[in-house]
């Protein structure tokens, strides 16, 4: 008998070393489950597998005692040996190293554990993990960078293409109506440059000048920003087109004193709010101009009847007409000082400048799809422009028509004058009292004695006399209203 | 018959760029919006050590880019992009952990 437990306890040991040659290959993956063994009879089940570990290892190394206490705990548990066998392997054990109990101690653990908790399998930091994979967040805003950059260099080469298509059909109906075709600014001679002003990827300016009537001509190429890719996309909801805009600033003596305008309804309404001009001098709500045989997505605002009906020529009517799908406002305007200015309460001291000047706003076919071939179809409107400058200047008002006129526009600036008067009438005072101010420091300041009380003086005898001048006024006004 | 022909040599006018200093109401803000945002974004993703925010700063700075007019300072442009690569490129630093989407 003695001898067939001598026997199973020399099986035992063997197979605990592999046993525990095998654990500490599978170290990482068994944490878990070491701990839980380890302390199942201390303990209830913990999940902190990476906590327990460093712990456990020191108890089994030092504990001596709660090795053997492990040992007996366990043979509690053992299904295979009586307690009897255990006992001896007790006393047999504890020579040899508390390492080899580790997985001696697993093994019926194990099955007993095994019920109570999942093997849990720790995950190893992503960016430990040599894979690309985990980083695909980053992958996609690279992508997203690169996408913007792209669309920014497609959508800045088709503005230049679009511009120059213009400028190439434009170039030699401008050449010859006027002497300096494209200017900068910063050359020293007035000579054309003959290019386009690139103001932004989106903008390009263009000014002519040297014609009869007119100061200048300012063109300017008002693209949809195709360079942006926000706004590309913003586009694909709500489409928008490409516009180019000119402004004639005509001379003082070419222009007769009207204010006048034809567009789209929805253009109008929306002028009529912004521009100073058509606000106060067009007070009527745009008006169809069916009575002139215009299409009905056009419509008129005027000062008055008599500046429509001269301005409703033959020719005008043709232009308008044949190419109201690409008139998106025209405004002439003598007192033309751009949209309203948002100034605060007590800053509007004067009327802001005016210039007799014709706006033109013209929309290019596509809807934002253009090529630089439809570019052509504006020229038409660049010929509408010209005539409308000739015409602007043959344009005169009757008798009648500049009396309204005129009375107009002294009804507009008493109309601003009175709304200032509180203004200026503070600004008055304290400029009186700045003055006031200045002498007292001239006085204090003053080092001779003699001379202080002299100035004294005089502007002691100042301040009597206006005081008297007042009581003289307030007399007067009682006499008045007696 | 042939018109005379209309341009005037002798009346010609230099072209004055118009004033946008006055008229702040006509000039587009978004590229110093998106300026500002951008650094607003670096200073958040640096400070706070927030991967996207650093990532939405460089978005802001190629935006307030590609809307800028030619007569802005480009020295404000790159500030303000350098800005924003380097606030990317510290969070990573810091935290070489790839970005968790916010799902």
């Amino acid at each position: 008998m003695k001898n067939l437990y001598i026997f199973i306890v020399v099986l035992f040991i063997p197979w605990s070393f592999s046993l525990a040659k095998y654990d500490e290959f599978e170290d990482g993956d068994d944490i878990m489950e070491y701990d839980d063994n380890d302390f199942a009879e201390f303990e209830d089940v913990s999940e902190d597998a990476v906590t327990e570990s460093p712990q456990r290892i020191i108890t089994t190394e030092d504990d001596e005692e709660e090795a053997t206490v492990e040992l007996e705990g366990q043979d509690e548990n053992q299904e295979d040996f009586d307690d009897a066998d255990t006992q001896e392997g007790d006393t047999e054990s504890e020579p040899y190293d508390d390492e080899e109990f580790e997985g001696y101690e697993e093994k019926p653990d194990a099955s007993h554990s095994k019920n109570k908790d999942p093997i849990t399998i720790v995950n190893v930091p992503a960016h430990l993990q040599n894979s690309w994979e985990s980083y695909y967040m980053e992958i996609l805003m690279v992508t997203g960078l690169l996408a913007y950059i792209m669309n920014y260099i497609i959508g800045k080469n088709k503005n230049n293409r679009l511009a120059h298509a213009w400028f190439n059909t434009h170039r030699e109906l401008l050449e010859s109506n006027f002497a300096l075709v494209g200017d900068d600014g910063t050359n020293k001679e007035a000579t054309s440059t003959g290019k386009l002003n690139q103001e932004n990827e989106h903008i390009y300016n263009l000014w002519c000048s040297g014609r009869v009537c007119c100061e200048g001509m300012l063109i300017q190429l008002k693209f949809l920003k195709r360079q942006d890719l926000l706004n590309v996309l913003a586009r694909m909801m709500r489409p928008a087109s490409d516009q180019v805009q000119i402004k004639v600033t005509m001379n003082d003596e070419d222009m007769d004193t009207y204010v006048f305008a034809v567009g789209t309804r929805k253009a109008l309404v929306r002028l009529q709010k912004e521009m100073q001009d058509l606000s106060e001098f067009c007070s009527d709500k745009p008006k169809s101009g069916a009575k002139y045989g215009l299409p009905d997505s056009l419509a008129i605002l005027s000062e008055m009847g008599e500046v429509t009906e001269g301005m409703m020529d033959a020719k005008m009517i043709h232009f308008l007409t044949h190419y109201a799908d690409k008139i998106d406002s025209v405004q002439f305007s003598d007192q033309f000082s751009g949209p309203k200015l948002m100034q605060e309460e007590g800053q509007l001291t004067k009327l802001p400048e005016t210039k007799k000047t014709l706006l033109f706003t013209f929309n290019v076919p596509g809807s934002g799809n253009t090529s630089p071939k439809d570019m052509e179809s504006l020229l038409p409107l660049m010929s509408m422009v010209i005539y409308s400058i000739d015409k602007a200047k043959k344009f005169r008002l009757n008798r009648e028509g500049k009396q309204k006129a005129d009375k107009n526009r002294a009804r507009v600036e008493e109309n601003f004058l009175k709304l200032t008067h509180v203004q200026r009438q503070e600004a008055a005072q304290s400029r009186r009292e700045e003055k006031k101010r200045a002498e007292k420091e001239r006085i204090m300041n003053e080092e001779d004695p003699e001379k202080q009380r002299r100035l004294e003086e005089a502007a002691l005898r100042r301040e009597q006399k206006k005081l008297e001048k007042k009581q003289m006024k307030m007399k007067q006004i009682k006499v008045k209203a007696m | 018959g042939a018109m005379a022909d209309p341009r005037r040599p002798g009346k010609v006018a230099r072209y004055k760029p118009p004033a946008t200093e006055t008229n702040p109401a006509l000039e587009d803000p978004t590229p110093d919006y998106m300026n500002l945002l951008g650094m607003v974004f670096s200073m958040c993703g640096l400070m706070l050590k927030l991967k996207w925010c650093a990532w939405i700063a460089v978005y802001c700075s190629f935006i307030s880019f590609a809307n800028s007019r030619s007569s802005e300072d480009t020295k404000q442009m790159m500030s303000s992009f350098m800005l924003s690569i380097s606030a990317v490129v510290m969070s990573y630093l810091q935290n070489p952990q790839p970005m968790s989407p916010p799902w």
